[in-house]
């Protein structure tokens, strides 16, 4: 199971569970081989197509999504892909012919190796699509990763120099060259989930020859081709394997008679990431706060898709009321552009001796980062539109209007470290008018170039936003577009998409009702206190009025446990575990305990027979609710409060717009959070 | 933050190794021609009545300068078996007397990823009169190609393209239109350098390191730099000057370092192709070894195609010397002596051992000519100016090969043009099965004027003009649907860029 840490990007690696230590591991652990596995180059080839198409899916002009929230703590995801087999190439389309037909292997998807849940992929007809067995896919990626490290060990630099460890691999000592083969195949075969150390035979053994000629010389050929102490991350072999031995592709199968397909799947069931955090979930359960349920998705897109389509669907009665998501399309630009500052901060003296190189380098950061501010206020000005088009208005107060800054102040502010919007934004205006043209004499260049590059990293500016546009209240859909022109051209690393989902309660809410029915049993409660008394002294004289006991005790008994029973009768209550329940979990406790004083007030009525404490009783019961019916008007504030919060408060959400917005409150932990990314 | 790059090399070697391994094919097979810049571009080896879908090459590049060409074109190969790392010999005749054809297998090296890197581009002035190059002038471009590659090959930063010479760029004068309509037109050839060099983008410090190295080299050789506009949204063919030609300290510094040199203009020429599996460092190699045995450089084209490189350098024959040998191939430390030999030298050197398992092919020497006028000559006034024109093509691969699609374009160019040579010309297979290239095309134009703005409608009209007969001829010559063709040519070279295609 992988433990994805927040704040995080990336699953954390711990050391000695690369891919590159585990195929070390796996050569320690298995037999020397006598003889060559012998693969057919035919399955090389299109093992070596199909792990090509399934890290860029080109072919995949758009992916859409629809998530729906089964109960609190599972998702199921419908998955619709349209493949264009026009985009695969001639070659590509050759090497992927399925034999003896016209249809080709097109792989659409990859899993996550946990997630081995039955998956029927359906055509547009409803018909089912073939798909290539999980085996036989494996079967064809060893066999291209056997043919992976052939084609490298020939064209490594020293395969000419006869005592070197390739050379032998490749001529004279095959069988050290066998056992890397046969290595990666049981690596693949079996597959190796993150964050575990590969478990071997080995770890049982004790007392075993440390050296083996045939398999020392397998490690070090591995050594050499790819050097130790470099990041195991960084050399793009182990990252395939590594991908290899955790992910699984979903190939179909599909006729080149209908280039253009439109493909649907139910991916398996996704389990919530649980983060137990038992103060703050008591908090929400016993405090008047009218809590908002948080869904936090995240999953990874291609990034040659050209649109991506996410659906959120949820019961009636519950209301989306936010629904946004961001992707980190342009963060690779960033990073680059920060790292650029940083690198002319550095050198800035000796660039500084050659005035036009230092001059184009600042054109250069200044142009992109004025593409960045272009960007992000377009973004952020869909938002606004998304607030202003929102059922329920977010308050007046949420736009604040832009400063208007000069180019020496833009430039200041940025010097400070400010790459807020509207510094990014007034500098793209400066920068389109020409404003910006010597900057190399400007006091930019020097620590102020790395006050940017961090002020770049804390805002986020490489995330983007998309924002709802579902006019139903108990669904949502964002439609996120790559957009016209690629900052990272060359990059084809996953876009990673989040999305935040508020789920609430709203008019007609339940805390309307309940707030009515503790309302009413106050008045019942009053009423029944006034007729016995002959007036309202009772309620705040410290005089005890004569005959509050009643004569028929039996008639007040029945009107206080048969009003409440109706009333409760009356009002839905969800079970527990569903979303709906969890939103209702507190006014279930009201609604509760309003019924519970005014049964015992009748167990009083039954019971006791002195004025003095039957009307002590009366004013406790009316007090008690009173306070319940004052629990439930701060469950009006909370909701009026979470409905004008203009931006979620979710450290998913770009920094960027939360400053922009200037929301100063803290983040908090979604209720769950489901991570769709196939790497585990 | 996670290492961006990862995934993108990684899918970048999967691409390779996928490319590479297809069912049938295991190697690249390569044909390489020399002759002279006049020949006909070599034929299409496609023979329509057979349909071989594996007989279109993928990659297709030529060049031509000092009267001499040299084309090269890759395609699959079903061979996997020989020793070492290429293997070249020559091909039969093809029948144009004076043209020398070979043929050669190559090894793709997966190991060397450079789709994912920027690209910085370089162009050195070396002067700013016409171009006719001495000995003297040969040997110091050798050093500068030398000192160049070495600085990128320092930083590991393979060189994805290097063509001498090349158009010079006109200085930009301030109160100039900015998309250029009214910039001065450029000469077809100076003597200029061009280069490219691949930097991953993670590592801005090396390229920060490289480009404050080449702007110190050029103060001390007193040679013009300008660096591709890194501003967004800038297209290829805008510069930006990091320091203008010094011609007083250019000149001792040439005289300074090969006085013995003569200053006279070569009448005759080899040319060497040096081929083998891309690496960085290679032709930093291989022209160092040269120069150390006294051999300058006229010409020079190197591209890098299916992961095997070409080092393609025009080496000037000494007058001295009266026979060369003729035609041959064979590996790297076979060929210096015979090169030496041309130079009229016999040096012995230590030898290379990062290009020893390089193969070389080598031509007879052959007649050299040099272009009769430029603008800056004063031809001018006679009206003869060759004026540069560039191509920029996408097509679907098998239906119109590029030496087809070069000579329509010269053909459609014809009613226009007294002369219409190719000086450069590039193709690759590109994803989604399109071919792209690039070319430079040399035109001298059949009406005679000296007025600027007169030859710049000329130029535009008959750019444009040829442009719709291409278009309309294409569909015709190999069945390809007209909407997928994709072509432009013009006399600027940043208006070539497509809107949608970024730079």
């Amino acid at each position: 199971m992988t433990v994805h840490l927040r704040g995080h990007s990336t699953v954390v690696e711990r050391s000695g569970d690369g891919a590159l230590d585990h195929l070390r591991t796996m050569i320690r652990a298995l037999p020397v081989p006598t003889a060559p596995l012998s693969f057919p180059s035919r399955d090389a080839a299109l093992g070596l197509a199909l792990m090509d198409l399934s890290f860029r899916l080109d072919h995949l002009p758009r992916l859409s999504e629809h998530l729906t929230l089964m109960d609190r703590g599972h998702m199921s995801r419908t998955i619709s892909v349209d493949v264009d087999l026009d985009e695969i190439s001639g070659r590509l389309g050759e090497t992927l012919l399925v034999p003896g037909g016209t249809a080709l292997w097109v792989p659409v998807s990859r899993y996550s190796r946990r997630d081995l849940a039955p998956v029927v992929i359906r055509d547009s007809n409803g018909d089912v699509v073939p798909r290539l067995s999980h085996r036989d896919a494996n079967r064809v990626t060893a066999a291209a990763f056997v043919k992976l490290l052939f084609m490298l060990i020939n064209a490594h630099d020293d395969v000419a120099d006869p005592t070197g460890p390739i050379h032998q691999l490749r001529h004279t000592h095959q069988r050290s060259r066998w056992l890397i083969e046969a290595a990666i195949t049981e690596l693949i075969m079996v597959g190796a989930p993150a964050g575990q150390r590969l478990h071997t035979p080995l770890d049982h053994a004790a007392g075993l020859r440390n050296s083996h000629s045939v398999r020392d010389l397998a490690l070090d050929g591995l050594d050499a081709l790819f050097p130790v102490g470099a990041d195991d991350q960084a050399v793009p072999f182990a990252r395939l394997l590594q991908l290899a031995v955790r992910q699984y592709v979903l190939v179909a199968q599909l006729g080149r008679d209908r280039p253009r397909r439109f493909l649907t799947w139910e991916a398996p069931l996704l389990p919530a990431q649980h983060r137990p955090a038992p103060l703050r979930n008591l908090a929400k359960n016993v405090l008047p706060v009218n809590r908002e349920f948080v869904v936090e998705y995240e999953t990874e897109i291609p990034r040659s898709v050209k649109a991506y389509h996410l659906t959120l669907e949820v019961r009636q009665e519950i209301s989306v009321r936010r629904f946004v998501m961001s992707s980190n399309v342009d963060e690779e630009f960033v990073e680059v552009l920060a790292q650029d500052l940083e690198s002319v901060a550095r050198r800035a003296d000796r660039l500084g001796g050659h005035h036009k190189l230092l001059e184009l380098e600042m054109q250069g950061i200044a142009s992109r980062l004025a593409e960045l501010g272009h960007r992000r206020l377009v973004d952020l000005a869909g938002y606004e539109a998304y607030l202003a088009r929102l059922p329920i208005p977010v308050g007046p107060e949420s736009a604040p209007p832009p400063a208007r800054l000069t180019a020496d102040e833009v430039l200041t502010a940025l010097s400070a470290g400010n790459c807020s919007l509207d510094v990014l934004a007034a500098f793209c205006a400066h920068y389109a008018a020409d404003g910006l043209q010597h900057l190399a004499k400007s006091g930019l260049p020097g620590p102020a170039l790395r006050n940017i590059a961090a002020g770049l990293r804390a805002a986020q500016a490489g995330r983007d936003i998309t924002t709802d546009n579902d006019p139903r209240e108990h669904g949502a859909h964002a439609h996120w577009r790559r957009p016209p022109v690629e900052l990272s051209p060359q990059s084809t690393e996953p876009v990673r998409v989040f999305a935040f989902m508020a789920l609430a309660d709203e008019a007609p809410a339940l805390i309307e009702s309940i707030t009515r029915m503790v309302a009413g049993l106050a008045l019942v409660v009053l009423g029944i206190g006034t007729l016995l008394s002959g007036g309202i002294s009772w309620l705040y004289s410290p005089a005890i009025p004569e005959g509050f006991v009643p004569d028929q005790a039996d008639a007040v008994v029945a009107v206080l446990l048969l009003v409440p029973g109706l009333l409760l009768a009356r009002l839905d209550l969800p079970s527990t575990k569903s979303v709906l329940g969890q939103l209702h979990k507190f006014q279930r406790t009201l609604a509760a305990a309003s019924v519970v004083v005014t049964t015992a007030l009748a167990i009083v009525v039954g019971t006791v027979d002195s004025d003095r404490e039957m009307t002590r009783l009366f004013q406790l019961a009316l007090g008690v609710l009173i306070v319940i019916l004052i629990c439930c008007l701060c469950e009006f504030y909370a909701r009026r409060i979470h409905r004008s919060c203009p931006v979620p408060r979710s450290s998913r959400v770009p920094r960027w717009l939360r400053d922009a917005r200037r929301s100063t409150r803290p983040v908090v932990e979604p209720d769950d959070f489901f991570d769709a990314r196939g790497e585990g | 933050m996670t290492q961006p790059m990862n995934s993108t090399k990684s899918s970048e070697l999967a691409r390779i190794a996928a490319e590479a391994a297809g069912t049938h094919f295991s190697s690249v097979e390569f044909t390489l021609t020399h002759g002279p810049a006049d020949a006909p571009l070599p034929e299409s080896i496609v023979d329509p009545d057979k349909e071989d879908p594996n007989g279109w090459p993928t990659d297709f590049c030529y060049f031509s300068a000092a009267g001499l060409s040299m084309s090269m074109s890759t395609w699959p190969s079903v061979m996997s078996a020989f020793s070492g790392r290429v293997q070249i010999g020559p091909a039969e005749q093809t029948g144009h007397g004076d043209t020398y054809s070979y043929f050669g297998h190559a090894v793709p090296n997966p190991g060397f990823l450079n789709q994912s890197t920027r690209k910085v581009e370089v162009l050195i002035t070396l002067g700013t009169a016409h171009w006719s190059p001495t000995y003297r002038e040969a040997l110091m471009q050798a050093l500068v190609i030398e000192k160049l590659t070495a600085l990128a090959a320092e930083r590991d930063a393979p060189v994805l393209h290097l063509h001498t010479p090349v158009a010079p760029v006109p200085l930009s004068i301030k109160s100039e239109r900015g998309d250029g309509s009214n910039e001065r037109l450029r000469d077809a050839i100076a003597p200029c350098l061009r280069f490219s060099i691949g930097v991953d983008p993670q590592m801005s410090e090396s390229r920060l390191d490289f480009e404050t190295e080449l702007a110190a080299l050029a103060e001390e050789y007193g040679f013009g730099l300008k660096l591709n506009d890194q501003r967004f949204n800038r297209v290829r063919g805008e510069w930006f000057t990091i320091r203008g030609f010094d011609r007083e300290r250019y000149r001792q510094a040439r005289n300074q370092l090969f006085p013995a040199a003569p200053a006279s203009i070569p009448k005759r020429a080899v040319i060497a192709s040096v081929i083998g599996p891309s690496r960085t460092g290679t032709t930093a190699a291989a022209v160092a070894a040269l120069r150390e045995r006294g051999i300058g450089v006229l010409a020079a084209s190197i591209s890098s195609m299916r992961k095997t490189t070409f080092i393609n350098l025009v080496l000037p024959v000494t007058a001295e010397v009266k026979e060369t040998p003729p035609q041959w191939s064979g590996g790297w430390l076979d060929a210096l002596p015979r090169l030496s030999a041309c130079a009229g030298h016999q040096l012995e050197v230590a030898d290379q051992p990062l290009i020893a398992d390089w193969k070389v092919a080598v031509s007879p020497a052959m007649r050299c000519s040099y272009p009769p006028s430029s603008r800056q000559t004063g031809a001018t006034f006679t009206g003869k100016v060759p004026y540069p024109i560039w191509l920029w093509w996408q097509l679907p691969h098998r239906t119109v090969d590029t030496p087809t699609l070069l000579a329509e374009v010269q053909a459609a160019l014809q009613p226009h043009a007294r002369r219409c040579d190719i000086a450069y010309a590039q193709s690759r297979l590109c994803r989604g099965d399109v071919v792209r290239g690039r070319a430079k095309l040399v035109v001298v134009l059949s009406q005679e004027h000296r007025d600027h703005t007169v030859v710049q409608r000329l130029l535009a009209d008959a750019t444009e003009a040829a442009q719709l007969r291409i278009r309309e001829r294409l569909p015709a010559l190999g069945q390809v649907d007209p909407s997928k063709i994709r072509l432009r040519l013009s006399p600027r070279e940043r208006w070539l860029t497509y809107a949608d295609i970024s730079a």
